[in-house]
């Protein structure tokens, strides 16, 4: 598979912070990135150093083989972005300002638009003002004019802020159909873990600008739950008297953190002890979880 | 890909706003406004131009009852007010033709003045009384009979006799400082002379009308001229003077010779040969305000992300900005233009467009006629350089600083304070200031051969200047723009 985007050891400087360090990752197509990290870790400075939008204090961002920086409009050519919000022409209807876009691509035909308008089902909403568009409208306007030239490099801020559960469901099946069918590769950058859960391919941790995880989705989530078991017994209170590492969740259950050949030592001593123990069983992690243990916690410095 | 749908995304975008309907709607109702005044602010009865009010004598008659002519500290008001009252008087009793009060004005009035010195004053003089009174009746009897020509031919007679006896002096003596002396006589007498035989030649009785403004004016400007004759080395501020009565002296003929009134702001043409001049403030605002707000808005809205991730250069996309906002200059003028074309024909009719705009050439001595609309495309081609530049100040604050306000407050302000830092430059001959943008942006002085503010300016040399400022702004804003960090808004 080829490598449509490619960051190596970005670094931003903004007079003496460091809003990067060394940021490096990459998307080959068919992709979807989910690139995490609380609030103010760098996520969106990231984005705009690979669309150009901020000058890059050192590394180096590559789309399609071209640099972002020295040869601009090469790169850009067939990338669709949404950066922040959504901004549009608020005065304008959403058809117009997708014809704005297509002004300036050559080859784009009206039946395309109108396709990538059934696309994002706007069709019913097409002609009225942004304006009276409500956020979650202007994100699906948002995701059109993004993608109207064919890009094969997709790149995405936030793009479910403002919409319900049913629109970001709607979202996905377009992004992974998208990724599927089209070749497209795919950076979505969010801060919240719940909806990128099921369908990126990649996720790339990101925490006070420096990456810190890397890897496929199955095998982060892999990884942190290795170690967890819950216990349910007829009195967990009674059990921490025993043992004192254990994080009582109520009054039958408890965590904690063991590793496989440990388990049966474990149980020994608690039925020695007369606990009555009704499950044993390996805790699943959500992404959520992982995402806490790898950043500890929502810290900006 | 080119520049050319960069700009007509950024047309499409100025033309779906509301805004430039907004601002163009209010532009039409002020100038149908400005129109309305021009026709009504100036319909008075020219024989009110003469005679007082009633409640203006009254006045004086009660101010009059309070003053004593025997007390030495009242009697030099009395003698005034009691003159003008009596010239009233006089008037009231010839207000059934204009030539009647104008000569009245001119000539009776000093007569009344006097008598009452005579009468009142610390010298008094019976015998004086009596002659002046006899003149005063001699000239009331000639209005009785109705015939304004009898002043004219009077006039002329007396000028053509100085004449003679002015020659005649002159042949007599040999002193070069008399022969001056005669010499600027002979000149305010051949002034007399030549508007006398207009009056006479045309048919222009006395009054207050175009063209008695034009004899009058033509009288100062022939009397001015005189006091340089004597001057040899003129400086460039006497230049300049020399230069305006020049204009003065011919324009007047030209009207008393065709009884064309050129300076008429009551028609279209007039209105529309001091276009500039009358609405140029509001092209000003107008573009100003597409100026520093077509860069700037865009970064306030967000919006700017869109069109940076566009396969296009920020130099491009700022010079697709920088085309539009000309474009926009150019569409404005022209709108302007026509609505004034419009409302001022409703209002004074269309028939005055086919009538020429004059203008006096200072390279060839002549008055020179032009159609209005080449005159019109000429004023449009020396005001640009002023508005090009104010909309590049616009434009270069409002993409430096990201802020329309200090983008248009300031280059209004620069507009409005142009002219006052030009006339302190030429009042107190500031000669540095020769270099300044704002002495250099209006080439309206250059026209038909005309000097310059200042001595050493020239066309060729404003223009350069013009494009030096240009560039000035425009290379810092081209940086500016490319190098920026687009922050999170």
């Amino acid at each position: 598979m080829e490598t449509i985007l490619k960051c190596e050891n970005l670094c931003k400087t903004f007079g003496k912070r460091n809003i990067l360090k060394n940021v490096s990752l990459e998307i080959k197509e068919g992709d979807i990135l989910g690139f995490i990290g609380p609030n103010g870790a760098g996520k969106t400075t990231t984005i705009k150093l690979i669309l150009g939008l901020q000058n890059i204090t050192s590394g180096k961002v590559t789309i399609n083989g071209y640099d972002i920086e020295k040869e601009f409009t090469h790169a850009i050519k067939r990338v669709g972005a949404i950066v922040e919000n959504p901004d549009m022409y608020m005065y304008l209807s959403g058809y117009q300002n997708l014809k704005l876009v297509a002004n300036l691509y050559k080859g784009i035909t009206t039946e395309r638009i109108d396709k990538v308008v059934k696309l994002v089902k706007l069709e019913n909403r097409i002609h009225d003002k942004v304006s009276k568009y409500s956020l979650g409208m202007r994100q699906r306007l948002g995701i059109a004019q993004a993608i109207l030239h064919n890009p094969n490099l997709l790149i995405l801020d936030e793009p479910t802020n403002g919409l319900d559960p049913e629109g970001i469901k709607e979202m996905r099946e377009l992004l992974v159909e998208l990724a599927t069918k089209e070749k497209m590769a795919i950076l979505i950058s969010s801060h919240n873990l719940a909806e990128l859960d099921n369908f990126c391919t990649k996720v790339c941790i990101i925490k006070n600008g420096e990456v810190i995880e890397t890897s496929e989705i199955s095998a982060i989530k892999k990884e942190a739950s290795q170690d967890l078991k819950l216990f349910e017994v007829d009195d967990a209170n009674r059990v921490k008297n025993i043992v004192k590492e254990i994080v009582v969740i109520d009054k039958n259950r408890f965590k904690i953190n063991l590793p496989k050949e440990e388990v049966p030592n474990l149980i020994t001593e608690l039925v020695q002890n007369n606990v009555k123990i009704y499950e044993v069983k390996q805790e699943e992690k959500t992404l959520e979880d992982a995402f806490f243990e790898k950043t500890g916690g929502n810290v900006i410095e | 890909m080119s520049l050319s749908s960069l700009v007509k995304n950024e047309l499409i975008k100025i033309f779906k706003k509301k805004t430039i309907y907004i601002t163009m709607g209010v532009i039409f109702l002020l100038l149908i406004f400005m129109n309305c005044m021009f026709k009504y602010a100036d319909n008075g009865n020219t024989i009110n131009y003469y005679l007082y009010s009633e409640n203006y004598v009254q006045s004086l008659k009660s101010e009059l009852e309070t003053l004593n002519p025997d007390k030495p500290s009242d009697v030099t008001t009395y003698i005034n007010i009691l003159s003008d009252i009596q010239l009233s008087e006089i008037m009231e009793q010839h207000k059934d033709a204009e030539w009647k009060l104008a000569i009245i004005n001119e000539r009776i009035a000093p007569y009344i003045s006097e008598r009452n010195t005579y009468q009142y004053g610390a010298e008094k003089n019976e015998k004086q009384v009596e002659i002046i009174n006899q003149e005063i009746d001699e000239l009331l009897a000639k209005l009785d009979e109705n015939d304004w020509k009898y002043f004219a031919r009077e006039d002329l007679a007396q000028a053509e006799q100085q004449i003679e006896e002015l020659n005649r002096q002159k042949e007599q003596t040999e002193d070069t400082a008399v022969i001056k002396n005669i010499d600027s006589q002979i000149q305010t007498a051949k002034t007399e002379k030549e508007i006398a035989e207009y009056r006479l030649n045309k048919e222009i009785p006395y009054g207050n009308d175009y063209l008695n403004r034009a004899i009058s004016n033509l009288q100062m400007a022939n009397s001015n001229l005189a006091s340089f004759e004597n001057t040899d080395e003129l400086t460039y501020q006497e230049k300049l003077e020399y230069n305006s009565y020049l204009e003065v002296q011919a324009e007047s003929r030209y009207i008393l010779d065709t009884g064309n009134d050129i300076n008429n702001s009551d028609s279209l043409k007039g209105i529309l040969q001091n276009f500039y001049s009358q609405f140029g403030i509001f092209l000003i605002v107008v573009v100003v305000m597409i100026a520093g707000t077509i860069v700037s808005e865009e970064f306030n809205k967000g919006t700017i992300k869109l069109l940076l991730v566009k396969p296009y250069t920020r130099s491009k996309i700022l010079m697709a900005k920088a085309i539009t906002t000309l474009i926009m200059i150019i569409f404005v003028i022209i709108v302007t233009l026509l609505m004034e074309i419009l409302i001022g024909g409703v209002i004074f009719g269309f028939d005055s467009l086919s009538e020429p705009v004059v203008a006096y050439n200072f390279n060839t001595n002549t008055i020179q006629e032009m159609n209005i609309f080449a005159n019109l495309g000429l004023q449009t081609l020396t005001q640009l350089p002023m508005i090009i530049l104010l909309a590049t100040l616009a434009f270069a604050i409002s993409t430096i600083f990201s802020n329309s306000t200090l983008a248009i407050t300031i280059s209004l302000l620069g507009y409005m304070s142009s002219s006052i830092i030009n006339q302190l430059a030429i009042g107190y001959d500031l000669q540095f200031l020769k270099y300044f943008v704002t002495m250099n942006w209006d080439l309206s002085m250059y026209l038909y051969g005309g000097l310059p503010y200042m001595e050493g300016m020239s066309m060729l040399l404003s223009i350069l200047i013009c494009v030096v400022y240009f560039l000035i702004m425009m290379i810092p804003t081209f940086i500016v723009f490319k190098k920026r960090n687009i922050k999170n808004i």
